[in-house]
């Protein structure tokens, strides 16, 4: 049971490390204050503008705070008369060794543009730079009229790399309430609260299916599903094939495991003989039962439905990630009379598997079944509070829902102002 | 037509006579005297001749010939002897059987219904999948001595190799029979008809007496007691009964062949819920263990609660359920400390009986305790079957239900039937039904009757020679109607409404009202009246017909009266003691339990 | 029904005691008829048939079992130890064969085809049966067992622990209403059965446990007691087999109660002495009570008791004990036997009779709540 805890981890890393990931590569947009300077340009007599727009009077810029570096904020203060203006051009230079560039500011190496920002607008965030690179900015107001002079900044400024991204603040919140919600449930568990977990009939039928199997004298198969130990699902089913293997070595059924990658079939194999060894049977344990068919699906497929036409086995499972062949596979097996469990988180196939199959694990059973199986305080405890993460997150959809709702038929109140905070503290 | 019936029971031999007057039968008159099985006499017959010699001293005829033996009447017109005699037994501890089978849940289970409906104590099952070592499960066979092993074991087709295995467990072990000596122990083969050849291999050696019935279960699908509970049966007669002194000679006498007690119990049961159409849950309560019949669906079931009695198992009743469980039902003042020596004193002599108000409430809420874990039992062995293939349809996705669920449904029961000395005994009627009620939580429209003179052997055995007979005498004589308990299924809420009803005699109101959540009230309504009792349940309360729908049956009266229940199911008593006792008080008071 | 029989415990000052000394499965006996034992001889010896261990082969050496048995290496009947190859599978040219080796000592027994499981027998276990009390042969039964019998003082208590054992009869306490606690047991009480008064307490257990004490006859035991003795608490009163290390037993019940004055008084005569004392009982069909026997000597007294349970009559003056709640534990003789049914305070209707306690208060109770004391 230690490889489905570190399964259960591994989702949950996968999940957070990625989207931490995504948040360290996307630039972010802060919404600039914007400044209304009508009234306050100098005109001619016929009320037109007429030379180009002066430059602006000054210019900083500065590091982005709580980031992961290479975002830098330029702000400008606009001088009067700027009106026939239409936008401003940034533009930043690299640091250069003294006695480098040509004919500029000491240092300042040729100019890039980074930012087209419209006329109302005071400030721009610089992103995409190198981090803990430092960069000079220069600032010119345009006009159909010609382009002001340049603003540069005095100094160099750096987008520091930060040790923590204050925009994800919220999500970092949210992950230690899910992990403290885990934790709680995991010592209460220990503690031997009792949990109450759904019955599962599916799982329950386990002993039904192998005790058919044993009954009969046939034997069972089970189909991993037909992708690589990279998917999940595969990853689950196996969880499910040691508990399988476990009672049909309890009643000393025969197992068989066709897989469609070699890799699984290793897995298979070292799922099957520790559950062998955990009953006591060791002896019975026979590798040639669990064996690599081909890596086509239909190959495989024909395979297996040729198979269990012909040795006609008394329970068939299912349980993995299925496509086109998971009608194929139940039909047959509900033909031949079987006992069918099967379980895939595979949304378009479940149907087929419901109306075929006995019982079907579906999508979110089928992974928590190694926390119901094993029935392990620390695995059941996970489960529980993996659920109350999701009730907060349901509370909170159907909060946004509301929100939203509430915004789109009164524009005016609070309601909206609600929504966009929400908005902000789920973050863009 | 007379008829005298016998039932040996280990400590007495009940007898009963039955008359036909006027074109029905009719139970007259009964006798009783201690059973002569053991040594000095050593020979049932002598007390079968006793107790029929206190009939004949009793209803006047002489039934009992000087040799000892039973007259028989060459015709109707003769005054003296019977027509018919028919007896069971119990004496030397009943019929006692080890089972075996391949999974224990399909057909090793299989094989201990049959076992069990044919009226044995089953010692144990062995099972290839019941977490045992081969070598501690050949120790367990060579442990215990039953008087019969039945073995049964894959499909018909299916596997051969694990029930061979289990019968290569057994004749090593060579289990020793309880009578010693010379005796061959009966085997009976049930399984995989392929089998059959090296199973009789394997047994071909000395010790056993081999017998092959058909397999008991031939599909999965499909459960085929009936040869193998024949065969039971007739084993029973052969072998064990003919070891037993003096049955050679009651089986000569007798017209039907002599049952084992609790399967003529099972068989009057299953008579009745035919002939009626009915659900019945049937129970008697000893000192040592409990039986419990069931048939739902014209599915009969039954099982023997070992160590769930009244004298030398009390003190296990109150260590199973624990002396909370037991005490909630206690309305008075008692010291625990007090009680537990009582209990283990009644262990000890157990043939004492409650002297005072206080020890009766005591040995009433423990026996509360023993029907309600019985029957527990009960409700995890009566179930359908398992390992059956499911058909299913889209529409099953979110309620996929498991096969092998309970038969036993509270809400279907129309009929409860209570025997035992601790039921049939008590001081009032009442307080049989309240035990019943609090015990088995029926749900809707339930009878309760008690069988008077635990008649209902005599009767079994009669329903195989003659049913009219037996039904007539069953439901004129045999049961004592108490009434009726109207219970809502469903959490009621204290001090609400729950359901109002109506009790109409050919439209006259007779009784009418309301019930609040967690109240009790008797209608008094005596023995042969009739009535139309409608119900009107709350939203969420179920009389049957659904939450919230109204319910009309015909009730009849009885004894003690309709017992309407208004504190939901399942059964909750409120957790703080004081409250509690205050709530048991008010019931008992309601019902009139305790004058 | 006019006369019923009522259980009785048997408390007599001397009788002849007979007991039969049998072995589980027949065997050799080692003593004849007229031979004087003590307790611990032994009298009879056999060997149980050995336990049986089956390897299933077949599954080992990977072939169906129908092809095993060319393979075998060991035929039935053979001697088999630990470790021992049963049997090689061919292998590949000759090469890679794998062996099956036998996980259990004894004797092969048997070899199926059908199953590939090979059942080997373990060596016999010897089995003895010793005398039990010290007396006189009288009886031997052909490859089973012997009739013991003596004159004994005999003592029938009415629930115990713990099987049989035998020592020197002692006493603790002065009176048969004292309590036996913790301070009455001493080391000088290594192996002997020690006699208390009332209840026997949990200190009082615990000590003697320490000390050694081979048996504990008293009146009364708490249950609370019974349970921390035995670790569980005990629902049928099927006892002798625990393994506890002492026999207990008594003579009334559980609960505060006093030992039988007389009970405690010819237990007393006989300080000193040895006694043998069995705790098993057995509350079922076939009673079996708890019992201690101090031997005597030879001479007899005519009377001869083989043990299980006694009955007797009930007349007026019969000295009684009554056994239920509310006068439980308390002596008297009956005083009156009234032929009709009368209606108990429990609302139940049964046959009762009047006893006059020993504190001359007289009392009306059910006949089924009282139970013979005396001879």
């Amino acid at each position: 049971m230690i490889s489905s805890t570190l399964i259960l981890c591994v989702i949950s890393l996968d999940s957070s490390g990625a989207s931490v990931v995504g948040l360290a590569n996307t630039s972010i947009t802060v919404a600039g204050s914007k400044a209304d300077l009508r009234g306050k340009i100098p005109l001619n007599e016929l009320g037109q503008e007429i030379s180009a727009p002066p430059a602006a009077i000054s210019i900083s810029a500065e590091d982005v705070a709580w980031d992961a570096g290479g975002v830098i904020k330029v702000s400008w203060q606009p001088a009067a008369g700027t009106t026939s203006a239409t936008k401003w051009i940034v533009e930043r230079s690299e640091v250069l060794a003294a006695g480098q560039g040509a004919g500029q500011g000491a240092g300042q190496g040729p100019w890039t543009l980074v930012a087209e920002v419209p006329i109302a607008e005071t400030n721009a965030v610089v992103s995409k730079l190198s981090p803990d690179a430092s960069f000079f900015f220069r600032v010119t107001a345009v006009s159909p009229n010609g382009s002001s002079a340049v603003t540069t900044t005095k100094s160099a400024a750096t987008g520091h790399w930060n040790f923590f991204i204050g925009a994800k603040l919220p999500l970092f919140c949210a992950i230690l309430l899910v992990s403290a919600c885990v934790i709680y449930f995991i010592l209460a568990a220990r503690r031997g609260r009792p949990m109450k977990v759904r019955r599962i009939a599916a799982l329950e039928a386990i002993t039904d299916a192998v005790g058919r199997a044993t009954e009969m004298g046939r034997s069972i198969l089970f189909v991993p599903g037909i992708q690589d130990m990279d998917n999940i699902q595969t990853v689950a089913g196996l969880t499910v094939l040691g508990n399988v293997s476990r009672t049909a070595a309890e009643y000393d059924a025969a197992i068989e495991v066709p897989t469609s990658r070699s890799l699984v079939m290793e897995a298979a194999r070292e799922a099957v003989q520790a559950s062998y060894l955990a009953a006591g049977r060791a002896d019975a344990y026979n590798a040639d039962a669990i064996r690599y068919i081909t890596d086509e699906q239909f190959g495989f497929v024909a395979y297996v439905s040729g198979r269990m036409v012909r040795e006609k086995p008394a329970a068939c499972f299912y349980m993995g990630c299925f496509f086109a062949e998971s009608l194929i596979l139940a039909e047959t097996g509900n033909s031949i009379g079987a006992i069918q469990i099967a379980g895939t988180a595979e949304s378009s196939q479940l149907p087929f598997f419901v109306a075929a199959c006995d019982y079907t694990l579906i999508g979110e059973e089928f992974m928590a079944a190694s926390a119901y199986l094993s029935g392990e305080p620390d695995q059941i405890g996970s489960l529980k509070g993996q659920d109350v993460a999701k009730a907060i997150a349901a509370i909170i959809i159907i909060l946004g829902v509301v929100l939203a709702t509430g915004a789109a038929i009164a524009p005016q109140g609070a309601m909206p102002a609600a929504l966009e905070w929400l908005k902000g503290v789920l973050g863009s | 037509m007379r008829i005298v019936a016998t039932d040996c029971g280990s400590t007495t031999t009940k007898a009963i006579l039955i008359e036909e007057k006027d074109g029905v039968f009719r139970q007259t008159f009964r006798g009783e005297a201690p059973t002569t099985v053991e040594e000095p006499f050593a020979d049932v017959t002598l007390g079968v001749a006793n107790s029929v010699t206190e009939l004949q001293e009793l209803s006047g005829y002489r039934l009992i010939a000087d040799d000892g033996t039973i007259i028989r009447r060459k015709s109707a017109a003769d005054a003296d002897g019977c027509d018919l005699y028919i007896s069971t037994s119990s004496a030397g501890g009943g019929l006692q059987m080890m089972v075996a089978g391949v999974v224990r849940e399909m057909t090793a289970e299989s094989a201990k219904r049959a076992a069990l409906g044919a009226g044995a104590i089953v010692m144990d099952t062995i099972a290839s999948n019941d977490r045992r070592k081969p070598h501690e499960q050949i120790q367990r066979i060579r442990e215990l001595r039953p008087d019969m092993v039945l073995v049964s074991g894959g499909t018909d087709g299916g596997d051969t190799k694990k029930v061979i295995e289990i019968a290569e467990l057994i004749a090593p072990a060579r289990p020793r029979p309880r009578f010693g000596g010379e005796y061959k122990l009966p085997l009976i083969f049930a399984g995989n008809k392929e089998a059959r050849q090296t199973i009789e291999r394997v047994f071909s050696g000395e010790g056993f007496a081999l017998s092959v019935v058909d397999n008991l279960r031939p599909t999965l699908e499909r459960e085929n007691l009936g040869p193998a509970r024949e065969r039971i049966h007739d084993v029973f007669l052969e072998h064990v009964m003919a070891h037993a002194p003096g049955y050679d000679k009651l089986m000569t006498w007798a017209n039907a062949p002599i049952m084992p007690t609790p399967g003529a119990v099972g068989d009057i049961l299953q008579t009745i819920a035919k002939g009626r159409g009915i659900n019945v849950v049937g129970v008697d309560i000893g000192g040592a263990t409990t039986d419990m019949f069931s048939v739902f669906g014209g599915v009969f079931n039954r099982t023997v609660s070992a160590n769930l009695g009244m004298s030398y198992s009390i003190s296990n009743v109150c260590a199973e359920a624990g002396m909370d469980s037991v005490l909630r039902w206690v309305h008075l003042d008692m010291d625990e400390r007090e009680l537990r020596n009582r209990v283990k004193n009644k262990m000890i002599r157990p043939t004492t009986i409650p002297q005072t108000l206080e020890a009766l409430v005591f040995e009433q809420a423990v026996s509360r305790e023993a029907l309600r874990l019985a029957y527990i039992q009960h409700k995890s062995f009566a179930t359908t079957l398992k390992g059956v293939q499911q058909q299913r349809t889209v529409g099953d996705a979110f309620s996929q239900k498991e096969a092998g669920g309970s038969l036993v449904d509270n809400m279907a029961l129309d009929l409860m039937v209570a025997s035992g000395g601790v039921l049939s005994h008590a001081p009032r009627m009442e307080q049989t039904a309240l035990m019943m009620i609090d015990a088995f939580e029926p749900e809707g429209f339930t009878e309760i009757a008690k069988d008077s003179i635990f008649m209902m052997p005599h009767l079994g055995v009669l329903a195989s020679v003659n049913p009219r007979a037996a039904m007539e005498v069953f439901e004129k004589d045999c049961l004592v109607v108490l009434g009726w308990c109207i219970a809502p299924r469903g959490e009621v809420r204290a001090g609400r409404p729950a359901f109002d009803f109506t009790l109409r005699r050919t439209n006259e109101v007779v009784a009418q009202g309301q019930l609040i959540g967690g109240e009790m009230r008797l209608v008094r309504f005596g023995h042969g009246e009739v009535g139309m009792l409608e119900v009107r349940p709350e939203r969420g309360l179920d009389m049957g017909a659904g939450p919230g729908k109204p319910v009309t049956r015909e009730v009849r009266g009885g004894a003690v009266g309709i017992v309407l229940d208004a504190r939901g199911r399942p059964l909750k008593l409120p957790t703080s003691a004081v409250e509690r006792r205050a709530c048991v008080e008010k019931w008992l008071k309601a019902l009139e339990v305790y004058e | 029904m006019a006369k019923a029989y009522t259980p009785g415990l048997k408390v007599t000052a001397r009788t002849t005691y007979r007991v039969r000394r049998l072995l589980p499965v027949s065997g050799d006996v080692r003593v004849k008829v007229g031979d004087g034992v003590s307790a611990e001889t032994v009298v009879a010896e056999t060997f149980l048939e050995g336990d049986v261990f089956p390897i299933k082969v077949a599954g080992m050496l990977s072939v169906n079992p129908s092809e095993l048995m060319p393979l075998m290496l060991k035929r039935a009947g053979d001697t088999v130890q630990v470790g021992d190859a049963l049997a090689r599978s061919k292998g590949i040219f000759g090469m890679m064969k794998t062996e099956a080796k036998s996980t259990a000592a004894g004797t092969l027994e048997s070899i199926s085809e059908s199953t590939g499981m090979v059942i080997i027998r373990g060596a016999k276990t010897p089995v003895q049966v010793r005398a039990y009390v010290a007396g006189k042969i009288i009886e031997v039964i052909a490859n089973e067992g012997v009739v013991v019998e003596t004159d004994a003082l005999f003592v029938q208590g009415i629930f115990g622990v713990g099987g049989e054992t035998w020592g020197t009869l002692m006493v603790a306490g002065k009176s048969h209403t004292e309590d036996l606690l913790e301070e009455h047991i001493d080391a000088s009480m290594k192996g002997a059965i020690v006699v208390g008064g009332a209840r026997m307490t949990a200190g009082g257990i615990r000590r003697a446990r320490e000390v050694g004490v081979a048996a504990l006859i008293c009146g009364g035991i708490d249950d609370a007691d019974l349970r921390d003795v035995l670790g569980y608490d005990l629902g049928v009163a099927v006892t002798g087999s625990e393994k506890i290390g002492i026999t207990l037993l008594v003579t009334e019940g559980f609960g505060d109660i006093a030992m039988a004055k007389r009970t405690f008084q010819l237990l007393l005569a006989h300080v000193g002495k040895m006694a043998s004392v069995n705790g098993a009982t057995q509350i079922r069909a076939g009673v079996m009570r708890p019992e201690i026997a101090v031997p005597l000597g030879e001479a007899s007294s005519g009377e001869i008791f083989t043990g299980g349970a006694t009955a007797g009559i009930l007349d007026i003056g019969t000295p009684v004990r009554i056994i239920r709640d509310p006068h439980f534990g308390l002596l008297g003789s009956v005083s009156a036997l009234p032929e009709q049914p009368a209606v108990l305070g429990s609302g139940s209707k049964a046959r009762v009779l009047e006893v006059a306690l020993e504190s001359g208060q007289r009392v009306i109770v059910p006949r089924a709540n009282v139970e013979l004391v005396g001879d």
